[in-house]
């Protein structure tokens, strides 16, 4: 399975195990971390699973949406590497990839 | 008089009334507690809440819909009960719709789902809210007043979610009688069977079968077509039933939330000092007064999980086959986390932390839309409104009076009658042309009937097409389990049985049906 490294807002760094077809968000979320609130449950219709992006992985994502830009602007902490995790669906091509939790707003 | 925590949440009528009293004499046990006599504990902490909510593993959500009371189809045994929820699941109430599910099939389900009410969509449909709204209320300040509940609320979120999923306007009216009509979920007197040939997910689950089908072979750019043909996240292709059950859930379960969270917000619109000046004079605040509202009477009291595995609720042991009531109304009013927790206070910090839809993986999905309608239809209430009253000859006793749908999960009002003041310089009613569909006109006498185009409800209330639907398929026409397929064309049932509906039998039909016609014009 692929492999899923997550930055926790404390900056410990874990490895889960993500399941192809379900999202970033999806798979930090029911490995039980409390950092991630991701209140609306992966309609893109809040800002709340805002995650940083290890920038090597950039190439292989799926390109941001306009729903997803406009929530990220509704963030004080938006970067360059900015995503919503559930707009981020696991492939085997994105094994290894690195998130890190973003701060809360 | 029986102590508060003896007495029945599941069909106690004064419960009803207060649950928040009820909750809060369990709390005083602690955040977990099991009842004297219950077979279920009752989770009434904020945080303990969210440790079940987000707990996916351990609990299973398949006793959503049928609540924490109703006895399981087996008798649990072992430390993990997984196999053997699965091996019943057919059994529980509701067992298949999204809210139940667990695991990969609950994340298949939610992934189709998730697209459907993005900011960008419900951007594009706000003009039709806004147009809907301003009619309805218009209508109602133009009478004086309204009995809110069933001329505006219930028909109102009907007939946004059918415009947002492209349910054809000649059938949008069936839809709203067919709610209006429909028990709330959840019934206090146990009748909560999805079943029976006239109930609303039945009825209306015919007509979605025929949508399905139609967008499968005729794709036209709207939601039924996406999710007509959307593929799960692995890429296979649900099964065309999975999709009718999805959107009859959505329209069943989601149409009672909305329009009860806009009656749990006149209430208090009617009964707080002050409030409606400020939201009539600041519109900007009507997002957080709803945030707020959804915290101290969202629509939603409770929901219900199964621990599947041996596992923990704060430092309680809970054993696999244990049945968890979650009280998300208590957990909203949960002095640890809130401070005043019973009085309304617009602009908490952290306001959106509630669980009033819920948390995890089950959380409301239909929240970004429930938002937005009952936000603009508020906006118009201020808008053609100096003043917003309880109507006093109807509820002489004020809020004392108002009655509540008798549901253990629907927290909303019954009915509720207001007195509408106009705004100065209110303009009376709206000279747009309707947006709210009349009775559909019954099909014209002489029009061609078909299998492809005449829903089956059209050809048995046609006599002769009965008779000609009698004698290809004797015995169909009086089957109670027809009533089921009334919203289908006999070429979109089909789909569902080929082998009883060959195209010959229904070329045959065809046939007669436009000789019917022509002898008619002839």
């Amino acid at each position: 399975m692929p492999a899923l490294i997550v930055i926790d807002r404390s900056g410990v760094e874990h490895s889960l195990e993500a399941e192809p077809g379900h999202t970033v968000m999806e798979t930090i979320r029911d490995a039980g971390f409390d950092d991630l609130l991701a209140l609306c449950g992966g309609c893109c219709s809040c800002a709340t699973c805002h995650v940083h992006v290890d920038p090597r992985f950039a190439g292989l994502l799926s390109a941001i949406g306009a729903d997803e830009s406009d929530l990220l602007d509704s963030s004080d902490h938006r970067d360059e590497r900015s995503r919503l995790s559930c707009q981020l669906r696991v492939t085997p091509e994105l094994s290894g990839l690195r998130v890190a939790i973003a701060a809360e707003d | 008089m029986q102590p508060l925590v003896e007495r029945d949440y599941f069909t106690d009528y004064e419960i009803l009334k207060d649950p928040y009293a009820f909750f809060e004499a369990l709390r005083e046990h602690g955040p977990i507690y099991q009842p004297p006599g219950r077979d279920y504990v009752v989770v009434t902490g904020f945080e303990e809440t969210l440790e079940v909510l987000r707990n996916h593993d351990a609990f299973s959500a398949i006793i959503g819909l049928q609540g924490a009371a109703a006895p399981l189809p087996f008798t649990p045994h072992g430390h993990d009960i997984t196999d053997q929820v699965e091996a019943h699941r057919q059994e529980f109430i509701g067992g298949n719709f999204v809210v139940n599910l667990d695991d990969t099939p609950h994340t298949n389900m939610r992934a189709l789902i998730n697209t459907l009410f993005t900011p960008s969509r419900l951007k594009a449909n706000e003009s039709y809210i806004r147009e809907l709204s301003d009619q309805m209320v218009r209508e109602a300040v133009a009478n004086g007043g309204v009995e809110m509940i069933g001329t505006i609320a219930t028909p109102f979120v009907t007939l946004v979610i059918a415009d947002l999923l492209g349910v054809p306007q000649e059938d949008r009216r069936l839809f709203m009688d067919t709610i209006a009509k429909a028990p709330p979920p959840g019934n206090l007197d146990g009748q909560n069977e999805i079943a029976g040939e006239n109930h609303p997910f039945v009825i209306m689950g015919s007509y979605f079968a025929g949508y399905i089908h139609d967008r499968r072979a005729n794709p036209r750019g709207d939601i039924l077509s996406e999710l007509a043909n959307a593929t799960y996240p692995d890429g296979t292709k649900p099964e065309l039933q999975d999709v009718v059950e999805l959107g009859m859930f959505m329209f069943g379960a989601g149409q009672d939330t909305s329009a009860k969270l806009l009656g749990n917000a006149m209430k208090f619109i009617v009964t707080q000092p002050g409030l409606q000046d400020q939201l009539r004079a600041d519109p900007k605040l009507i997002p957080a007064f709803l945030e707020e509202v959804l915290r101290i009477e969202g629509s939603t009291k409770q929901t219900a999980r199964l621990a599947r595995k041996d596992t923990r609720i704060g430092d309680v042991a809970i054993p696999a086959g244990t049945k968890v009531l979650v009280a998300l109304s208590a957990a909203n009013r949960d002095p640890a986390r809130w401070s005043n927790p019973n009085e309304l206070e617009i602009d908490r910090p952290k306001i959106k932390e509630h669980v009033a839809f819920g948390r995890g993986k089950h959380v409301c999905a239909g929240a970004p839309l429930a938002r937005v309608e009952v936000r603009v239809i508020l906006e118009k209430f201020f808008e053609h409104t100096a003043r917003i009253a309880l109507d006093a000859s109807k509820h002489p006793n004020g809020v004392a009076d108002l009655l509540y749908e008798p549901s253990f999960i629907i927290r909303g009002l019954a009915e509720m009658s207001l007195e509408l003041s106009p705004a100065p310089g209110f303009s009376g009613r709206s000279d747009a042309p309707s947006a709210i569909p009349r009775a559909a006109a019954p099909v014209a006498s002489g029009a061609v009937l078909s299998t492809r185009e005449t829903k089956l409800g059209e050809l048995l209330d046609d006599s002769a097409g009965r008779a000609v639907l009698d004698k290809h398929f004797p015995g169909m026409a009086s089957d109670p389990q027809v009533a089921m397929a009334k919203g289908m064309t006999l070429r979109a049932m089909q789909a569902f049985a080929p082998a009883q509906f060959t195209d010959a039998a229904l070329d045959a039909i065809d046939a007669e049906l436009a000789r019917l016609a022509s002898a008619a014009v002839h």
